[in-house]
Order: structure tokens, then C-alpha cells, then sequence
């Protein structure tokens, strides 16, 4: 790996986990971190998550012990308590959540030690250790789920057979994350099931403390979230299903029926869902095709996107759009197991294309592959001229799709060219969406 | 989850003794049947040398600065009689964080979940006992040990760092760390040494878990990188370590100490040099001086 990352797309695991805390209900994220933790993280969220920020007592209004070099000398457990008890009184929540930063842990404040009095008055306060220097924000996304898991959610005496929880899709830092995560519970619910998904406006902590009772937890990421899944695995007995993050028809199928074996539901039922759903899906495109094949709406294609999105989009243009993916580059630095999965599933893609794969975060070096890729197919003889082109990726493909004169689509973080409320891509819905999305693109000068 | 499993802080000043008692203890529960780890929490990295024939192992700390992910194999490593031996390490002197170092080690051993694996009996930490930051009160925080014991000599700076580590406990009793089991006295020859580690644990009702003297048999033991218990199992002082290892592993109750405010320490220090002083001058000279 290079030493250097240019304009990567992550920020520490502080500001993943104020972005999960600050999206659960009623939760108002404290922060014991230095002046700029707080800043820097919604900074980078005003420009990346579809101009989705802060909320009540997120962002810049979120409480912070505003540790000085005093507290770093010594000690800033006194600060915390002090901080955790006046944010009661001027902030309604009903969870407080506590964050660490690089200083406070560089420090060893013991956060549990602090907390600790808090709980046993009956106050709701719990913390996860989030310094900085623990990860990148997905990894901030999963320790502050482990920390629920762990503090938070009781085990439970007995499990509820068709009730599920769902995660794997980091709130913000997916700036679809609420859409994308109505649109699978929807699909879920079509199965009969209960499903908690802890951010959407319909969830509550109520919801959350029982999340204990599910039978299964299903993960729709290779990455994110994992720790969280093996902790609740472990510590509350409930298995879970890794799927890659479902857009569009052919994903979703496999998506139904590998949650209706794990939970062992009638297969005949899980088969009505996909045919009707699919019927849906097929109408909709019933009136586009024509369009579609006349004005030569098929691209070759570069995806470049977060370890959910990329893989996830490729086989969606392959497999249910038609397009011709070439490249694709996942920007997330992920363990080997990690990459292994992502290319498995690149490699086996129905439609028969297989498009390169690289891995790296680097976003001039993600230009530099995707366009060595096209210079090199172009410059052949009997040459694929691999025109027209169209780049999905972030906002930071723009010079990239510019390079090829290609359309241009931002999905994956940072999205800072669209404002996103409650769009999604998961699901057959999530699929028209996406396609309306990525045509409208091309048809915008019509 | 397994059985539960015994854990145990032992703090003092530096130089004092801990990691020559702790490996003995260790040894000696070894014997009596008790799967035992003994984790090395000072970045001098040598707590486990003497029940590994006086080698070092490759640390926590040393490993993670290699790799990504470290295994527990890579850490984790058998000593005199299937005792475990881990050594967290820490940066070169002078400079990065030990404190830290501390932390992360002690995490990331508990993240590898192998306590349970290895059905683990007890697991001993012999910490650096200068408990200058955050970092060194990792052990006894909840969640890892339960029972913390001090080693102590009748030096008055080695009891200033007992009566700070009991301050330390104090503090965090009320919210879940470890209480202290005892004073564990150590190089305990005069008669008046032993008068004044009895006098300071009164003051800060605790207790005298046991009286270990200074003995050679311990420099021989060590100069043969083993502990006592495996060089000279007969010895008196062999059995002086077994009878510790029982208590130590027997204490079910730790207590909240009452350490000394410093001036009082000081008066307490200031009133036995006083006598101390009597002693050197008077005709008790030479019971006092039996070394
Ligand atoms: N009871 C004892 N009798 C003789 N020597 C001892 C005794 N206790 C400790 N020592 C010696 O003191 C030195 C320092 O002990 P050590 O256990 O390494 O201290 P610490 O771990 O507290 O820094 C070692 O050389 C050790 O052999
Ligand atoms: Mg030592």
C-alpha cells in the first residue's frame, strides 16, 4: 500500500461513531475529545452525506468535555462527569452516549469508572472507546454498535421467531442510509418478519433495547458492522447472515431466500414475495425498454464506491441494467478475508462480464487505474473504443467522468453534488430508483 | 463461558521484588494444580524470565509494531510447568507512549478471547507500580482484575507507592475496579522492618498477606534464570512462596483501603525515624542489624 492517501473517504473512528450516535433515536452523543473533534467530523459530513448534518445535539451543538492541556495532564475524568451532568439538565435524551477521543484514551481516562455512578442512579448513560487512531469510520460505525450490543441491549429469556435485526449499512456515511434501510425492512416485512433497524425514523430505543429477542441478525455488508454481529452472536446467542447490500432485482432475490433459509421460513412464501415483487420491477421497465434500446442508453462503466456500494452497484449494472462495467474500484482498506469476499462476488456475476477490480482509497489513484483501463482497451487494435462511458462512484469521480467524458453519478460517501432525504437504492425499488438516477443523468440535456 | 476465572493485580515500586514474587507465585500455584498466566506489565518486558530459564519473549507490543493481527501463539508462550507467559512490552525508553502501550496490550489479549481456550484458573498481572498514568490502572479496572496486592519493603519509597496505589483504588472502588487483597511484604529481615509494614497496614486497614525474607536462595535461584520454587523446592523459602500462592489465589474478599493523606505519611515516616535512629544509637544495634 502507498504511504500516502490522497483525498481518501473516511474520517477516524470518532467521527463514524458520532454520525451512528447522533442517527439513533433519542441519543444525544457526549463527546470527550480535545477543541475539533466535534468540528472537523461534521465538517466532513456537511460535505459528503448529501447535506444531511447534525440533527438535535448533533454536530457542532453536540456536548464536548473540550479538553485542554490540563484535562490531558491530569486527568479528564472530573471534566466528563461534570459534562455528563449538565448535558441532563440543558439536553432532553433518552440515551446519552458517551465517545472517546485519541487524547482520552491516550490518557487512559476510565470511562467506565465514570459512568459507572451515572448508571447506577438509573441514568442512561453508556459509552464505547472510539479514539481516533482505532480505525477509519466504518470502524467507528461498528464499535459504537458493539457498544450497544455490549451495555446496552439486554440478552433476552426467549427469542421471537420471525423477528430479525438489520444492519451493515453505516448511517451518514451511507448518505442513502435511510431510505436503503426502509427499503430492506419493507422488502422483509413482506415476509412477514419484524425487523429493527435501529436508525430510521420509525425505530425507538425501546425497539433497540429488545433487539436481544430476534433470531436473526443480518448483515447487509462484507465490512462494516461485523464486530458487532460476532459480539451479539456470542454474548446474545443469535446467529446472523452476511449478504452483500441488495440494489435491484437479481441481489434482492438472493437476498429474500438467504434470510428465509437462515430463519428456516417456507420457501413457497419467500417465492410469492420475489414473483410479485419482480412482476412489480418488470412492469415499471415494461415502458422504458423501448426508450432504452432506441437512444442507446447502455454505457460501459467504471464504479468506484465504499466496500458496499461497489460490488453492489457492478453487479446491479451487469446483471439487471445491462451495462458493460470495466473497473471497479472498492476505496475501503479492508482485511484479505475482506477483499476475497468482494472478488468472489465479482467473479461470478450472471451475466458473464468480468470487470478488473482494484483496491485502494486513494482517489487519484483510483483516476489513474480506471483510465489506464480505457486508454489501454482504446489503444488496441481492432479497438472497443468503450464509448459512451458513465462513472458511479462519489463526488470525487467528477474529474475522473470528466477524463472520460463520461456521465456522472455520486452513490457512495461523499456524496456532496445531491441532497439526499429519504432515497434509497436497496430493494426492487431501490433499483428503479437507481436507474432513474443514473438516466436521468444522460437525458438531463434532452 | 467458562469457569470464572482469577485475576490479579500485583503492584509496587520498581526494583521492589513484584515479578520475582509473582513468577514464585505463579510457579507455586502451578504446582498445586491451577492453570496460570502471568501477563508482565512493565515495559522492562523481564517479568517472566525466571520461569523461562531467564529469556525474553518476543512482547505484545513488539509484535503488533511487526503485524496487523497478532495470534496468540505469537505472544503466549508455555514456562516452568505449563505456566503461560505473556509480556505486554512497550516503546523504546524515551520515547511514544507506555502507558498506551499498556492499554492496547492488555485489550488486545482480551480481545483474542483465549482466556477462556486456554481454561485459564488464575491470571496474574505484575505491573510497574508507579501508577504514573492512566495507562498502568488498566488491570484493575472492571472488567479485568478483581483482587490487587501491593509488594512492599519497610523502605519508606516503597511504602510512598503502595499508599499512592491505594489511593488509586480508592477512587474506583465505588465503580467496579479491584480492591486490594494485601500488602505482600517483601525483604523482611529486622525485626523493626517488620514493626513498620504492620504499622502501615493498621493505618490503612489492610493487611500483611505474607512476611517474605531477603534470602539468597532467591539470588541463586535467579542467577539460574529460575524461580525458587523450581530451583530449590525444598527450601524454606520455596514454601514461604507456596504459602502465599494459597492465600493469594484463597482471597475471595478485597476491601476499600484508607491510604494516608501525605502529611500524614510524612508525620508517620518522620515518627519512625525517630526511632529508627534510637536504634542505631542505642544498645539494640545488634539485634537490629541481622541481616
Ligand atoms: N526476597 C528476596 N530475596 C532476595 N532477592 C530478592 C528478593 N526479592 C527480590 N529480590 C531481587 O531483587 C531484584 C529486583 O526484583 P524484581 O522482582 O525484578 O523487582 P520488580 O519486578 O519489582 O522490578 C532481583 O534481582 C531479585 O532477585
Ligand atoms: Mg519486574
Amino acid at each position: 500500500m502507498a504511504n500516502l492517501t490522497e483525498r481518501p473517504r473516511h474520517t477516524c473512528a470518532l467521527g463514524g461513531a458520532i454520525a451512528t450516535a447522533s442517527a439513533l433515536p433519542g441519543t444525544i452523543p457526549v463527546l470527550h475529545a480535545p477543541p475539533g473533534c466535534a468540528s472537523n467530523t461534521t465538517w466532513t459530513q456537511a460535505g459528503g452525506c448529501g447535506l444531511q448534518l447534525g440533527g438535535y445535539c448533533g454536530g457542532l451543538s453536540m456536548p464536548g468535555t473540550n479538553m485542554q492541556e490540563r484535562e490531558v495532564v491530569f486527568g479528564g475524568s472530573e471534566r466528563l462527569q461534570e459534562l455528563i451532568k449538565n448535558a441532563q439538565t440543558v439536553m432532553e435524551g433518552d440515551l446519552y452516549f458517551v465517545l472517546t477521543s485519541c487524547v482520552a484514551e491516550v490518557i487512559g481516562d476510565d470511562i467506565g469508572a465514570i459512568v459507572k455512578p451515572f448508571q447506577d442512579e438509573g441514568i442512561p448513560v453508556i459509552y464505547a472507546e472510539t479514539g481516533g487512531f482505532k480505525g477509519n469510520s466504518y470502524t467507528g460505525y461498528d464499535l459504537t454498535l458493539q457498544s450497544l450490543w455490549e451495555n446496552f441491549i439486554p440478552a433476552a429469556a426467549e427469542r421471537v421467531p420471525e423477528k430479525v435485526n438489520l444492519w451493515g449499512i453505516p448511517p451518514f456515511f451511507d448518505a442513502f442510509w435511510r431510505g436503503n434501510l426502509e427499503g430492506l425492512r419493507q422488502l422483509l416485512r413482506r415476509l412477514g418478519l419484524t425487523v429493527n433497524t435501529f436508525f430510521t425514523a420509525e425505530d425507538t430505543l425501546a425497539g433497540i433495547r429488545e433487539a436481544g429477542s430476534a433470531s436473526l441478525n443480518i448483515l447487509v455488508s462484507d465490512g462494516y458492522g461485523t464486530g458487532a454481529a460476532e459480539l451479539s452472536r456470542q454474548k446474545h446467542g443469535i446467529p446472523y447472515v452476511v449478504s452483500p447490500l441488495p440494489i435491484g432485482p437479481a441481489a434482492s432475490d438472493e437476498f429474500l431466500r438467504s434470510v428465509g433459509a437462515a430463519l428456516g421460513l417456507d420457501r413457497q412464501r419467500v417465492e410469492t414475495v420475489i414473483g410479485e415483487e419482480n412482476r412489480r420491477y418488470y412492469r415499471y421497465l415494461d415502458t422504458f425498454v423501448d426508450c432504452y434500446n432506441d437512444m442507446d442508453l447502455q454505457r460501459y462503466a467504471a464504479v468506484a464506491g465504499d466496500a458496499n456500494y461497489a460490488p453492489a452497484v457492478t453487479r446491479f449494472l451487469a446483471d439487471d441494467l445491462g451495462w458493460l462495467p470495466e473497473v471497479v474500484a472498492v476505496s475501503d482498506v479492508l482485511t484479505e478475508e475482506q477483499e476475497r469476499a468482494i472478488r468472489q462476488r465479482l467473479e461470478k456475476l450472471s451475466s458473464g462480464l468480468r470487470p478488473k477490480v482494484y483496491f485502494t482509497p486513494d482517489t487519484s489513484e483510483i483516476r489513474r487505474c480506471v483510465k489506464e483501463h480505457w486508454t489501454t482497451e482504446a489503444g488496441a487494435k481492432y479497438a472497443n473504443k468503450l464509448t459512451p462511458a458513465f462513472v458511479v462512484g462519489s463526488s470525487l469521480e467528477r474529474e475522473l467522468a470528466k477524463d472520460l467524458q463520461a456521465g456522472h453519478l455520486s452513490v457512495s460517501f461523499p456524496v456532496s453534488n445531491r441532497a439526499i432525504l429519504d432515497r434509497g437504492y436497496t430493494g426492487y425499488r431501490g433499483g428503479l430508483r437507481l436507474i432513474e438516477d443514473l438516466i436521468g443523468v444522460i437525458a438531463v440535456n434532452r | 463461558m467458562g469457569k470464572t476465572i482469577k485475576q490479579i493485580a500485583i503492584y509496587g515500586k520498581g526494583g521492589i521484588g513484584k515479578s520475582t514474587t509473582t513468577s514464585n507465585i505463579s510457579a507455586a500455584l502451578s504446582k498445586l494444580g491451577y492453570k496460570v498466566m502471568q501477563f508482565g506489565c512493565d515495559p522492562k518486558a523481564d517479568s517472566t524470565n525466571t520461569l523461562r530459564r531467564g529469556t525474553y519473549i518476543p512482547t505484545v507490543l513488539d509484535t503488533l509494531r511487526e503485524k496487523n493481527q497478532v495470534k496468540p501463539e505469537d505472544v503466549i508462550f508455555k514456562g516452568f510447568n505449563g505456566v503461560y507467559c505473556v509480556e505486554a512490552g512497550g516503546p523504546a525508553p524515551g520515547v511514544g507512549c507506555a502507558g498506551r502501550g499498556i492499554i492496547t496490550a492488555v485489550q488486545l489479549l482480551k480481545q483474542l478471547k483465549v482466556y477462556d481456550e486456554l481454561e485459564l484458573d488464575v491470571v496474574i498481572y505484575d505491573v510497574l507500580g508507579d501508577v504514573v498514568c492512566g495507562g498502568f490502572a488498566v488491570p484493575i479496572r472492571e472488567g479485568i482484575a478483581q483482587h490487587v496486592f501491593t509488594v512492599s519493603s519497610a523502605d519508606f519509597m516503597a511504602i510512598y507507592a503502595a499508599n499512592n496505589l491505594f489511593k488509586g483504588i480508592k477512587k474506583y472502588s465505588n465503580s467496579g475496579g479491584a480492591l486490594l487483597g494485601g500488602l505482600i511484604a517483601n525483604s523482611i529481615n529486622a525485626p523493626y522492618a517488620k514493626d513498620i509494614v504492620d504499622d502501615f497496614v493498621e493505618r490503612t486497614a489492610t493487611r500483611v498477606v505474607e512476611y517474605i525474607p531477603r534470602s539468597v536462595t532467591v539470588t541463586q535461584a535467579e542467577l539460574q534464570g529460575k524461580t525458587t520454587v523450581e530451583a530449590a523446592p525444598d527450601s524454606e523459602q520455596a514454601k514461604i512462596y507456596a504459602r502465599l500462592a494459597q492465600k493469594v489465589v484463597d482471597t475471595t474478599e478485597s476491601k476499600t483501603p484508607s491510604p494516608l493523606e501525605i502529611s500524614q505519611l510524612r508525620e508517620w515516616a518522620a515518627k519512625w525515624a525517630d526511632q529508627l535512629l534510637a536504634l542505631e544509637t542505642g544498645e539494640v544495634r545488634g539485634t537490629a542489624a541481622g541481616i
